[in-house]
């Protein structure tokens, strides 16, 4: 009888704990993860967020003597959900008595708590979780324009009604307030993105990233990025070539034909192939850079001929010059195989050993540029327009920021964020804390020598956790995104924090000295912005379904030219059975009435 | 008999009573049925929604057969259903004998070491995730620094064949690296049913001179005839199911004519693009007409060899 009501009790012991299994799973998370690695995402928040109870005591401790401040806000807590990795990846382990966000708290009575949910990509988490309806307080994710895959979502998100309309709360705000002053925003994010006609007055994305003032066509080298190709310095002077002067693509080529002919080694005693991928793994990206000559779709594929009509650039035979050119240099052994599919790893693995002779592309703030002298900046290649000048749109941003419809006090969620963005809150969020990070010497603010030793050893550990600063996006990443409005060389006196004094990054610096760019602005959008309308939504959900640079890829490793030929026929039937001819008739309609609202040029 | 009787005669109530630890055992499989497998059935109206994401599913616009139109309409439709189909068949048709094969040539080992070893290491790779498979076959099948093409290259072949940049390669390389990953532990229910096959049948059957293959095709087969069945008419429903993961990462812009199949347009459009309506729609699309060749399957299977589902 003892046996059988033990037996019994293990029973229901074993089927409860079962049951509590069950509906653990389904239970929700106050909206902050949603899928992808449960375990991951439980360890990142555990050890990212404060619980409540800690953040409610640094409350109580701070009202009362910054309740009078000029600053404070409200004793709350944000939550602010980013779908950005990199800011995932540097955030403090401890947000509540990080000495930055302590310091938010005492200031503003606000306790910044980041989520993040692990996944795929950003896009498809943010996808996932606008669909799920569940997001906190705000969010912020990657958006450095209206063409960006985000943006659709956003704005479907927007015009449902999920994001607070903010536009109330912007004219008297301290920094945002200049989104409204004319010129101030560039024409996409003023149109596009925060001031949309289709919103009809309502703001609900903050594009964030802003220059206070336009340097865009300013070439300063130590802030200056130089992308592209970078050639092996060793290979490049032994050929006794001058890197600045290969310019077209007949000059790449003999180059490519140089390099494979002198019988150059890599580390393990292999061959060295010519041209290899972009550093960070095999993509078509590359190709504006490698082949820029070549490359006519210069507004997202799409172009203006000389008589006036536009064509993307698969309807034009500009397509196979750049199809045969690349199949070419495949046939010959001139570059790697797999140039648009190689994983990061071993993109990386075959840098580090030397195995090809060219970066497809990289820049010079990456460790493997700066931190050897193996590297030096190839070209820059001439455009279609015969000139190697690199196009800028002028300013642009970076990222964007919503508040949740079902936030409470969507205003002091709004006054938080335009606070961080004020020269006291860049200040704060950029330097960390005055006396322990930096001292104010005629009125700029000093690294001290312990965090330059620090910056300069690239200790983020440091950077994260005792501090919390962004040292100018070396640290934690969040405060260098979250910010718009910068102008660091007048706030500040230097373009990042410790520029004047690193040495971390002087050989990119040195680089960008050495080998100056010169800047050229094409204004206007990519063409493809134009589809975000409602008159355009079935062609773009077409359209959309379309990737042309996998059908470019498939042309080029095609097995003869017919079947080159078959493969770009195809690919115009189905631009022409989206609906593309409707889309250029607008498209045209938009150019003849503001030539510089597209990015065309030729 | 008398006690069994009785007790299928009681009433349900009395029953549960009875035997309530049985049922409290079986609430939480209930509860799991329920909120995995039957509620997000009704998800399937998204197909005939406008999804607004602060309405939600319920309170959507409805849009009718719109989506159902703009994808039989659609330029792709016809290619991604043959894709679907075509590696459909590969896994369900073309793989399902190897796991019987594989369950007979086990049973058949004498050495239980040996047998032991076999087993573990043809079903570990079930264990491995597909990013691992897929990442493992891109370094063995690499162009000039590959591991096949180092062999080939030091037989005197050319060894700069990119094998994934072919579509030629795809259905073999996806057929070999799905039956590697499967093939062990699709193999362990067979060899359960194996071992439930009466000794003593094999033991005439060797009094009456039958040899070792004889006995495998005259007992062994017919004796999990029943779970051949089962498992063939369960996988065939899978038919339009190519499985995700697998696919999007083997795929390539040389392959994509024929990697891309109907699973993989559904995260594409639906999670990428944001179309979820559209999405949902060819998921339904997906599910339907694996019931519909479930049915069928099981209505021939009866007819031709009395095995069925019900």
């Amino acid at each position: 009888m003892k046996k059988k009501v033990l037996k019994r009790m293990f029973s229901v012991l074993l089927a409860g704990s079962m049951m509590a299994t069950v509906l653990t799973g389904c239970g929700s998370d106050d909206g902050n993860t949603t899928s992808g690695d449960a375990q991951q995402s439980a360890q990142n928040e555990s050890s990212a967020q404060p619980s409540s109870d800690d953040a409610a005591g640094a409350g109580d401790e701070s009202q009362g003597e910054a309740g009078q401040s000029d600053e404070w806000i409200a004793d709350r807590e944000i939550v602010l959900h980013a779908y950005v990795d990199d800011i995932y990846n540097a955030l403090p382990d401890d947000q509540v008595n990080n000495p930055v966000f302590k310091e938010i708290k005492e200031r503003t009575g606000i306790q910044l708590k980041i989520t993040f949910t692990p996944g795929e990509s950003n896009s498809k988490t943010l996808a996932a979780q606008l669909a799920a309806g569940t997001i906190p307080d705000a969010i912020v994710c990657y958006l450095n324009n209206s063409a960006r895959p985000e943006f659709p979502l956003l704005y479907k998100a927007a015009k449902d009604g999920l994001f607070a309309d903010i536009s109330e709360y912007i004219p008297n705000s301290k920094v945002y307030s200049k989104y409204m002053e004319d010129g101030y925003l560039p024409n996409d994010t003023y149109k596009n993105i925060v001031f949309r006609e289709d919103f009809d007055g309502a703001v609900y994305l903050l594009h964030l990233g802003i220059d206070e003032v336009d340097r865009s066509l300013i070439y300063d080298p130590t802030e200056a990025y130089i992308g592209g190709p970078y050639i092996q310095k060793s290979i490049i002077d032994a050929l006794n070539i001058d890197p600045t002067s290969v310019r077209t693509s007949e000059d790449f080529y003999n180059l490519l034909v140089k390099i494979k002919e002198g019988d150059f080694k890599d580390d393990n005693g292999n061959d060295v192939i010519p041209l290899g991928p972009k550093y960070w793994g095999g993509s078509v990206d590359a190709m504006d850079f490698d082949f820029r000559g070549l490359i006519w779709g210069v507004s997202d594929d799409y172009n203006m001929d000389e008589n006036g009509e536009i064509y993307h650039v698969a309807e034009t035979d500009h397509v196979y010059e750049l199809i045969d050119y690349v199949r070419k240099l495949l046939n010959e052994g001139l570059m790697h195989q797999e140039y648009f599919t190689m994983d990061e790893t071993r993109a990386e693995e075959l840098y580090r050993s030397h195995s090809c002779a060219i970066i497809g592309d990289v820049h010079n703030y990456v460790d493997i540029i700066y931190e050897s002298e193996d590297w030096i900046p190839l070209g820059p290649l001439n455009d279609l327009q015969g000139d190697n000048k690199t196009v800028t749109s002028g300013k642009s941003g970076r990222g964007c920021l919503a508040i949740s419809a079902d936030a409470e006090n969507p205003e002091e969620i709004f006054r938080f964020f335009d606070w961080l963005s004020t020269y006291e809150g860049q200040l704060l969020t950029q330097y960390g804390i005055e006396g322990l990070t930096y001292n104010m010497v005629d009125g700029k603010p000093v690294l001290t020598d312990e965090a330059l030793e620090h910056l300069n050893a690239s200790d983020e550990k440091w950077m994260w956790n005792e501090v919390g600063a962004a040292f100018g996006g070396s640290g934690v990443y969040l405060f260098e995104f979250i910010t718009t409005n910068k102008n660091n060389i007048d706030n500040f006196g230097e373009v990042r924090p410790g520029a004047t004094g690193s040495s971390t990054f002087q050989r990119s610096v040195d680089l960008a000295t050495q080998y100056p760019r010169e800047y050229k602005l094409v204004e206007g959008l990519g063409a493809t912005s134009y589809l975000n309308t409602e008159d355009m939504a079935d062609v773009k959900a077409q359209l959309d379904l379309l990737n042309f640079n996998d059908v470019l890829v498939q042309a080029i490793f095609a097995k003869d030219d017919a079947e080159v030929k078959t493969i770009i026929e195809s690919f115009r039937a189905q631009l022409k059975s989206a609906g593309v001819d409707k889309f250029k008739e607008k498209l045209k309609a938009i150019y003849q009435e503001d030539p510089k609202a597209i990015s065309f040029y030729r | 008999m008398k006690s069994k009787a009785k007790i299928q005669k009681a009433p349900v109530g009395k029953r549960i009573i009875k035997f309530w630890p049985l049922y409290v055992m079986l609430i939480p499989c209930v509860v799991y049925y329920i909120l995995i497998c039957y509620v997000p059935i009704a998800g399937n109206v998204l197909a005939f929604k406008d999804y607004s994401f602060r309405k939600g599913i319920w309170g959507s616009d409805w849009v009718g057969l719109r989506y159902f139109k703009t994808f039989f309409t659609s330029y792709d439709c016809f290619r991604l259903i043959k894709n679907t189909l075509t590696v459909g068949l590969i896994k369900c048709i073309l793989e399902f004998p190897f796991a019987i094969i594989l369950a007979l040539m086990l049973n058949e080992v004498r050495n239980m070491k040996f047998k032991k070893i076999s087993q573990t290491i043809t079903y570990l790779p079930h264990f491995l995730s597909s990013v691992i498979i897929v990442t493992m076959i891109q370094r063995i099948l690499a162009p000039n620094n590959g591991m096949l093409n180092q062999v080939i290259a030091a037989l005197g072949g050319k060894g700069d064949t990119f094998f994934l940049m072919e579509a030629s390669y795809f259905y073999p390389i996806l057929f070999l690296m799905d039956l590697w990953r499967n093939i062990g532990w699709d193999s362990i229910i067979y060899l359960a049913a194996i071992a439930g096959v009466d000794t003593a049948l094999y033991e005439a059957a060797e009094m009456d001179g039958c040899g070792k293959l004889g006995r495998m095709w005259h007992i062994t087969l017919p004796g999990i005839r029943g779970t051949i069945g089962l498992l063939f008419i369960m996988g065939i429903g899978g038919l339009l199911s190519s499985g995700f993961e697998q696919i999007y990462l083997l795929r390539t812009p040389g392959n994509m004519e024929l990697a891309d199949t109907l699973d993989v347009y559904v995260v594409r459009v639906g999670l990428q693009g944001g179309q979820f309506g559209y999405a949902s729609a060819i998921g339904l699309i997906q599910g339907i007409v694996g019931l519909i060749i479930v049915i069928t399957a099981n209505k021939i299977c009866k007819k031709m060899t009395e095995v069925s589902l019900w």
